[in-house]
């Protein structure tokens, strides 16, 4: 079974951004990146299946780890490769200008990697279901769509379900609204977008690192990047708005009120 | 010989103590003697080269070097002449154990000489000058001997400290021995020289020598012939590491990854419990028990040889030596308390932490809490997992300047001075201190943990990018002075950063405060703090050997008052070694045991000097601490609480 993991380096969450001059983006300059969560989980589910693929006796399955962006974007595939994947593949974008990942809408983006995970023909794709910076959760369901192959969103672990008629088939959790969760039996090739949290991260060790730099990293070049059907006008700071409401009636009104309030709107109950 | 002649023979000669001498041996007894000879050292060569190959086949130490000789020369006087560390930590069995030694070296000569006899030489010269001198000489040694050994026999066998262990039989037999050995020599000082009885004593003495020899090896009395040397050849400083060289080194994991010098304290552990009495994870009832971790080690280079490819710590506890375990591993909380009076020399914490580098750096090592911490590190780069947004909140809101290169130190506050709420009180009203003693300071825009709690749990990877960002920091703010509350951070920058660069010079605040002690003293105004129990951290005091520095602070806020256990000999608070972030101990907390001893003292408040310890005892005092518990302060807060009211204050 081979199994391709799609991330993506985003900045850390300690980060300080800035409006870039254009007023179009982030001010990549004094950055320090990471690899998005969400991804981050979606690599661990494909090095844990691996575990349990090799368990249930199917055989060395392979993890591949995938990466759209300039030069910068390999660290975060040495730690992949690090944490576990066998070898990595870098779709290499410009740092910026015309056809940087700043360039290129979630569309296009996602037509990077599919080219890339065509020319490797896996069983399973994965990823995370959004990324941190841009938080569009696109990526990965338009990936599925041209790579054609049928997909599920939110999944939280993966489990192999036992063959079917058309081969090896998987049983997925879907994580649905109020702690309910779905159980979702799909055949292969699929591609799942991965929810933060499934799983217990693990940690980067000395003999990963070490292990890493002798696994394959290998570099593909990117396609001239298509019109954008999307375009971004302006990137601001959010407001930061403070709103006092007074709750008028009897004190046993205003306890109504603002328990409907603390439960539906601000979700803390 | 008639059994009448031998008795005349054995009645004392005379009283000038003249050792007597046999008459000459003839050709035969020669013969017996050196066939003798042969064979006790032959049976000790057979039953010792199986360990001297263990030893020496064992990885070569690649950061061992024997200079400078000078501090080696003199922990081998001090340490191993002297018998400073025997006596030193157990009193009386510690002296007996000296007469012994002493009577040792003592005897040498004069055993050397009775062999030589055997074969008609007596280089010592019995019969005049030096020779007479030497064998009345020795013989007040072999009275001291024999009680030393009576003693250490009773102790062992009649008393039975807990710490020893089982009792080997075989240490009964070498009492026996060397109490007969003694026995035997004083009586040849007493009985007719060239008598049956003189021949007959010669004969006896003669063959408990030769059987002496050959139980050595194989049995912990091979600490004889090896602690002079592992005294000699330890590492040079305290819990001192090993670099990681190459690709292929991760710390302990298999049996090849264990060093010669790990190998030869293993074979000279002497089995006395030291380290385990004073153990905080053994006397509160968890897995580890230091002794047998060394004798672990010991067990499994007899079973598997040197360079093994087996694996130390096996995933099934069961599969592995005794004493060794995972579990064992990752329950130190690296006091250093064993490693700080081992008599013998054997390191106790680069083996421990060795174990636990081995475990992690190969992700061997499983732990929900340890992994949550690496990640905490990894992301948000303290060890408390918090937005580094909250640290510069903190420092906005109390006027820390930001060190710009213009003020005299550079003020290191730490993860616990960063986030813990009393972390931050220390670190608050250690400023004012700082200002009350018009002292410029200034905090780094942005800190990272020294990575301490890394490097203690053995995680090299962390540690090393924690330690190089720290480095990069410190020079791109051009810090040249530090000061800090956290003994951690103190011995993590000082000693563990080397292996990557340079650190500025770093001091505690206890260092610092006790400089200025005699100004502090003009200072203060108000009321005395009255009693104070100082509590001496593990990281200050046998890591760094900071003792009187902040008795001398407390002493400026109030009336010293010790534990029963202090300085070198205090008890760990149980937060050391990554423990502090490893979630629920099994057991008895180490923090209780302690925090019952520091209120034992009765003193009015309780000084500590370390931002974990004073987290450790402020949740002890809670379970622990009745009705009125003491309070609880660090040595900067007794200081500031009375300085006057508008000292220190912030400018402006």
């Amino acid at each position: 079974m081979k199994i391709v993991v799609a991330v993506k380096q985003v900045p850390e969450r300690e980060a300080v951004l800035r409006v870039s001059p254009d007023g179009r983006g982030v001010d990549e300059s004094d950055i320090a990146w990471t690899m998005n969560e969400p991804d981050a989980y979606a690599l661990e589910e494909a090095l844990q299946l691996k575990q349990r693929a090799a368990d249930a006796g199917l055989g060395e399955a392979e993890v591949v780890v995938l990466c759209a962006g300039p030069e910068r974007v390999q660290s975060t595939l040495r730690e992949a490769l690090a944490k576990g994947a066998d070898r990595a593949l870098h779709v290499l974008t410009p740092e910026s200008g015309e056809g940087s990942l700043a360039d290129r809408g979630s569309l296009d983006v996602a037509r990077l990697l599919a080219e890339a995970v065509k020319g490797e023909q896996p069983e399973l794709v994965l990823t995370g279901l959004q990324s941190d910076d841009l938080g569009a959760g696109q990526t990965g369901v338009v990936m599925a769509e041209l790579l054609g192959v049928p997909h599920a969103t939110l999944v939280l672990q993966v489990e192999l379900a036992g063959p079917g008629k058309d081969g090896q088939r998987i049983k997925v959790r879907r994580e649905l609204e109020d702690g309910w969760t779905q159980f979702v039996e799909m055949s292969l090739p699929a591609l799942l977008t991965i929810q933060s949290g499934g799983n217990r991260l693990r940690y980067a060790t000395l003999m990963g690192i070490k292990r890493a730099r002798q696994k394959e990293m290998r570099a593909l070049t990117a396609a001239a990047p298509s019109q954008r059907v999307d375009e971004v006008v302006k990137v601001s700071p959010p407001l930061r708005v403070k709103q006092t409401e007074m709750l008028a009636g009897s004190a046993d009104e205003v306890a109504a009120k603002l328990v409907e309030r603390l439960r539906f709107e601000v979700k803390v109950l | 010989m008639t059994a009448a002649g031998m008795l005349a023979g054995m009645a004392p000669a005379s009283l000038d103590l003249r050792l007597a001498e046999p008459a000459g041996f003839g050709v035969g007894e020669r013969v017996l003697l050196a066939a003798l000879i042969l064979l006790s050292g032959g049976v000790f060569a057979w039953r010792a080269m199986p360990i001297a190959r263990n030893i020496w086949g064992s990885k070569k130490d690649s950061d061992l070097r024997l200079r400078p000789l000078g501090d080696r020369l003199w922990r081998f006087f001090w340490e191993v002449l002297c018998q400073a560390k025997v006596i030193r930590q157990r009193r009386l069995p510690g002296l007996a154990h000296a007469m012994v030694y002493w009577g040792f070296l003592a005897f040498v000569l004069v055993t050397l000489n009775h062999l030589a006899e055997g074969f008609g030489y007596d280089f010592l010269g019995y019969s005049g000058g030096f020779g007479a001198f030497y064998t009345g000489f020795a013989g007040v040694w072999a009275l001291l001997v024999a009680v030393g050994i009576a003693g250490l026999f009773v102790r062992r066998f009649v008393v039975r400290p807990a710490w020893l262990g089982n009792v080997s039989p075989e240490s009964g037999l070498i009492a026996l021995l060397i109490f007969a050995l003694m026995v035997t020599y004083l009586w040849m000082l007493v009985v007719k020289p060239q008598s049956e009885a003189a021949t007959c004593l010669w004969w006896v003495h003669t063959l408990l020598l030769l059987s002496f020899l050959p139980i050595i090896p194989g049995t912990k009395h091979l600490h004889l012939l090896l602690s002079p040397l592992t005294v000699f050849l330890k590492r040079p400083e305290f819990s001192q590491l090993p670099r990681l060289e190459g690709d292929e080194e991760f710390g302990l994991v298999a049996g090849k990854d264990l060093t010669r010098i790990i190998s030869l304290q293993a074979y000279s552990c002497v089995e006395c419990g030291r380290c385990t009495e004073h153990c905080p994870a053994a006397t509160t009832g968890k897995m580890l028990n230091p002794k047998e971790v060394v004798l672990g080690v010991k067990a499994f280079l007899n079973i598997h040889g040197p360079g093994s490819e087996q694996v130390l710590l096996p995933e099934d506890p069961a599969a592995g030596q005794r004493g060794l375990s995972m579990e064992a591993a990752f329950a130190c909380t690296t006091c250093g308390s064993c490693e700080y009076q081992c008599p013998v020399g054997v390191q106790h914490l680069p083996l421990l932490i060795g174990l636990r580098r081995g475990a992690v750096n190969t992700g061997a090592w499983e732990d929900r809490y340890g992994t949550k911490l690496f990640l905490a590190l990894e992301r948000q780069g303290n060890s408390l997992g918090m937005g580094s947004a909250e640290r510069d909140k903190f420092i906005a809101r109390q006027g820390f300047p930001i060190f710009d290169g213009s003020q005299e130190y550079c003020l290191w506050l730490g993860c616990m001075g960063s986030y813990d709420p009393k972390g931050r009180e220390i670190v608050v009203e250690f400023a004012r201190v700082m200002r009350a003693l018009g002292t410029s300071f200034g905090v780094l825009k942005k800190e990272s943990c020294t990575g301490d709690p890394a490097r203690r749990l053995g995680n090299d990877l962390l540690f090393g990018e924690l330690a190089e960002q720290g480095l990069k920091n410190f020079a791109a703010a051009g810090v040249k002075k530090i000061v800090t509350i956290c003994p951690h951070c103190v011995r993590t920058i000082a000693s563990d950063w080397r292996e990557y660069g340079v650190a500025p010079e770093i001091e505690h605040h206890s260092e610092f405060m006790a400089r200025h002690a005699a100004l502090l003293e003009s200072l203060m105004a108000g009321e005395s703090e009255g009693s104070i129990v100082y509590h001496d951290p593990c990281y200050l005091g046998r890591y760094r050997e900071v003792y009187d520095e902040p008795r001398a602070v407390v002493g400026v806020a109030g009336e010293l008052v010790e534990a029963e256990r202090h300085r070198e000999r205090s008890f760990c608070c149980g937060a050391g070694g990554g423990l502090a972030f490893l979630g629920e101990e099994t057991g008895d907390r180490v923090s209780h045991g302690r925090a019952r001893e520091l209120m034992e003292t009765g003193a009015k408040t309780i000084g500590t000097a370390c931002p974990f310890c004073n987290s450790m005892f402020r949740d002890a005092l809670g379970e622990v601490g009745g009705e009125a518990p003491p309070q609880l302060l660090d040595i900067a807060q007794l200081v500031a609480r009375r300085l006057p009211a508008d000292a220190g204050e912030t400018p402006g």
